[in-house]
């Protein structure tokens, strides 16, 4: 290119001095500037949805707390109802239930749960019996027969070493022999469970009189007198 | 925060149009020096907004910004040009077609083409004086060299040009 004087550079230079954006691009890149700034800005805010979110989390752990407070409540007033339920009952399941979850709980476990159960189903015999609830009486002669089965089994497979438990199976099967209509004759479980009671017995140290009481209930036993057998084995058991 | 919105946002508009030139005297489009010039505001709202000190030279900052991104864009571009020959007549190499331009083009035009070219030492010296209107002890200051080499600079700078010119 040809000679280009100093002049024409500095009106070249003038003429770029007075460039400048236009004023839109201007307002709209300031905008956009500190519109990229919103994005740090909600993740500044981050505490505040984190404390949203903390109180949507108590409100639900409310609510949570709630339901399961009622939930409670139903279970509670279930099991408080169920506890005067017989066999044979809708809820009686949930009597059962509530057993189990108490022997749990008392770390109640092999014969003296049997004994419990047992015990308590020979209650609901008895009271059904007295209050004339003829519906409940099959069952809860069923119910007994299965716990006096689990309990003579036991009894064959582990001997008592304590009297009080002796004392709580002859209280329970004495309750039976009193319920109207009882035979223990027909039932070889609660035979075989007096049974074990007097081999156990006779393990134990012995006063003369409990001897003596001891050798009566053999003797009523071997006679099929199991209702005066249980008889001398609760005197026994009460006075050991 | 919103007190130094503020404060960026007057910064913005002080030197939104110095940047501008800056830039623009240094690519070859308009829409590239708005993009760049958006990037360093963009990069310095967040550096202004981290800092816990005040910035001392506002000035120097920013320029330092966009400086670095137009090196970036400059990078970028000559990788491009390196990874994709195909698209490389695409690309506009401002430093050929200055003969061309000098005939179709305004004075403004052949000036610009020329600082372009500029070596880096004179390219930012030139625009911040003449385009800028930077006196030479702010430039003195700015780059931390005397005002005498300034002057010197920009003397050479100028004659620079005109061969660039010349030479197109």
């Amino acid at each position: 290119m040809a000679k280009i004087t100093q002049k024409r550079i500095i009106s070249g230079l003038e003429e770029l001095k007075n460039i400048k954006p236009s004023s839109e691009w201007v307002i709209f890149a300031k905008s956009q500037i500190f519109e990229e700034q919103k994005e740090p800005t909600i993740l500044n805010n981050q505490p505040s949805l984190k404390f949203v979110d903390f109180l949507k989390f108590i409100i639900f752990k409310r609510k949570l707390a709630y339901s399961v407070a009622t939930l409670t409540f139903m279970i509670i007033g279930l099991i408080g109802f169920a506890e005067y339920t017989m066999p044979g009952d809708t809820l009686f399941p949930i009597k059962k239930l509530a057993e189990r979850s108490e022997a749990a709980l008392t770390l109640q476990s092999g014969i003296k749960h049997n004994v419990v159960v047992l015990n308590n189903r020979i209650n609901d015999l008895a009271l059904a019996t007295k209050e004339g609830k003829k519906e409940n009486i099959p069952s809860a002669i069923s119910e007994i027969n299965v716990n006096a089965s689990e309990l003579a089994k036991n009894l064959k497979e582990n001997s008592i070493d304590d009297i009080s438990t002796i004392k709580d199976i002859a209280s329970g099967l004495k309750t039976l022999t009193a319920v109207e209509g009882t035979d223990l004759t027909v039932n070889t479980d609660i035979q075989d469970i007096i049974q074990s009671l007097i081999i156990d017995l006779e393990k134990t140290t012995l006063t003369e009189d409990a001897k003596e009481k001891l050798d009566n209930a053999k003797k009523l036993y071997e006679d099929k007198k199991y209702n005066l057998a249980l008889e001398e084995i609760f005197y026994l058991a009460n006075n050991q | 925060m919103d007190n130094k919105k503020e404060q960026f946002s007057a910064v913005y508009d002080q030197y939104i149009e110095k940047i501008y030139r800056f830039v623009y005297a240094k690519v070859d489009s308009k829409e590239t020096a708005e993009d760049i010039t958006s990037k360093t505001f963009t990069k310095g709202w967040k550096a202004f907004q981290n800092s816990e000190n005040n910035i001392e030279n506002m000035s120097a900052f920013l320029y330092q910004i966009a400086r670095n991104s137009i090196a970036d864009y400059y990078r970028e571009k000559t990788h491009y040009k390196a990874v994709s020959s195909d698209k490389s007549q695409e690309i506009v190499d401002d430093s050929v077609n200055i003969h061309n331009e000098a005939i179709l083009s305004s004075d403004m035009d052949m000036v610009r083409s020329a600082i372009a070219r500029l070596d880096k030492e004179y390219q930012d010296i030139i625009i911040w004086h003449y385009l800028n209107d930077m006196k030479i002890s702010e430039i003195a200051d700015l780059t931390n060299r005397p005002a005498g080499t300034i002057r010197v600079m920009l003397h050479r700078g100028l004659k620079n040009i005109k061969g660039l010119i010349e030479e197109a």
